[in-house]
């Protein structure tokens, strides 16, 4: 096997099919720790809700139904689909100790517990309730959720890029392309291969030719 | 007396501007002994006509960052190259991309090697992530450009000449051809190898299409039993598959 396919093989994190998620991530220390391999746990079910149902994402504004904070909305910090859970930020939380050693207490801290998708319920923006949800499809042939109740499109929460670029107030750097250099169309579309077209380009010519081969 | 000719062969050592403060200050314990910019270069003795090299004299500054980003815990980078951009833009383009995102690669190869030695956080990882995959990108798009031109010349889309085969077993796979020197009725390796079974192999191409269908109706039945359970653990699961 080739040594890049063995790397990629060890840096992802080939997860047993009875694995049960929990509140940290697979690849992290503390799920290593937790799910040690060959260790196995009582099977944990979970409603199978497809990937084009889920309605609910990070940044969404949600109501609690059920549980201790029942009527509070909270913006979603963090969605695991794998047990169908939301954490709401600040909202059905527990107390704890993090950080103790032997002679200090720890930090106490208020941490979320996991809700699970039927628990909350997405905030109509018209008159701030809970509703029931659809996709559906505008006369653009975007895809939107509805409010059933009012009828009102509820709108994708800002999707925040992972490194913390916000598009709108960037400036190019030295080492960036411009935005028209980028969008500079140059492509000829041509019967020539990648590498003749360099040969080309850069002046060599190939005086050399293959020996005969035979493919079988 | 040892002392003083060190100091005067120092003195023209500087003068003649080989030795050179080196500008660390991000790894204060990593010396560079960077070449001087006015040393001479020396030209080669022959024509180099069909040789194609770069005439940069940067030489190793080039896998070091700006010096201005040296000690920075966060170095700001753009977006990456996306597949659709990359589409729009010609060979020639993607030829110096590929070598300028190259460089970029080696530079921050350099880093995280130096920061893993010094034991500290290597300053904006994503950069890394984001090179690597534009040069995907980019190998994607000229791999899609030369399989289009292949399927209008040839009509196949896989590079590779090959064709479906048993072997001595009875099972039926593909077989990628292989490049030869030589005709295949002179190639005592290849002619050892047997495409074909005999009779008595039949008896077991029987039983193991046997084994697979019986594999795939405990497949079925597992899928079954499982949906069971969850339609008793979610009610509502069972009224929404009815609607």
């Amino acid at each position: 096997m080739r040594l890049t396919t063995l790397l990629a093989m060890a840096a992802r994190v080939k997860l047993p099919p009875d694995y049960r998620h929990g509140v940290y991530r697979p690849w992290t220390a503390a799920a290593k720790a937790n799910n040690p391999p060959g260790r196995r746990r009582k099977k944990v079910f979970v409603e199978p809700i497809s990937k084009e149902d889920w309605k609910v994402f990070r940044g969404d504004t949600v109501e609690i139904l059920i549980g201790k904070d029942a009527g509070k909305q909270g913006m979603v910090n963090q969605v695991i689909r794998a047990r169908n859970w939301v954490f709401v930020e600040g909202l059905n939380t527990h107390y704890c100790y993090i950080g103790k050693t032997a002679d200090y207490p720890g930090t106490y801290i208020a941490r979320e517990a996991p809700l699970l998708l039927r628990q909350v319920a997405l905030v109509d923006p018209t008159d701030r309730k809970p509703t029931e949800v659809e996709w559906r499809y505008t006369e653009e042939g975007e895809r939107v959720r509805v409010s059933l109740r009012t009828g009102r499109i509820i709108p994708a929460p800002v999707h925040q890029r992972r490194d913390g670029i916000i598009p709108e107030q960037w400036k190019d750097g030295p080492k960036d392309t411009s935005v028209d250099d980028a969008l500079d169309r140059t492509y000829q579309p041509s019967l020539k291969i990648f590498e003749e077209e360099i040969l080309e380009l850069q002046g060599i010519v190939e005086m050399r030719r293959a020996k005969k081969s035979y493919w079988y | 007396m040892a002392a003083t000719l060190c100091r005067r062969f120092f003195g023209a050592l500087r003068v003649s501007g080989v030795l050179q403060a080196s500008p660390a200050a991000c790894f204060p314990r990593l010396t560079l002994n960077l070449l001087h910019k006015n040393t001479t270069k020396v030209e080669p003795i022959y024509q180099c006509k069909f040789l194609h090299t770069t005439l940069s004299r940067k030489g190793l500054e080039e896998f070091f960052d700006d010096p201005k980003n040296w000690g920075e815990t966060v170095v700001k980078s753009g977006d990456e190259w996306h597949a659709k951009h990359l589409r729009n833009k010609s060979n020639e383009d993607l030829h110096k991309l590929w070598y300028v995102l190259l460089k970029e690669k080696n530079m921050l190869l350099t880093l995280e090697q130096e920061a893993k030695r010094q034991s500290l956080p290597m300053p904006s990882p994503e950069r890394l992530e984001k090179v690597e995959k534009s040069m995907g990108r980019i190998d994607l798009v000229i791999k899609e450009r030369e399989v289009a031109l292949r399927l209008l010349q040839t009509g196949h889309e896989n590079p590779r000449p090959g064709e479906w085969r048993n072997d001595f077993l009875g099972r039926t796979y593909w077989y990628n051809a292989k490049e030869w020197p030589i005709p295949w009725y002179l190639n005592k390796k290849y002619n050892r190898r047997k495409f074909f079974y005999s009779p008595r192999v039949k008896h077991f191409i029987r039983l193991r299409i046997e084994q697979h269908l019986k594999k795939q109706a405990r497949m079925k039945s597992l899928e079954k039993k499982k949906q069971l359970l969850l339609q008793k653990k979610f009610p509502h699961l069972a009224a929404q598959s009815q609607n």
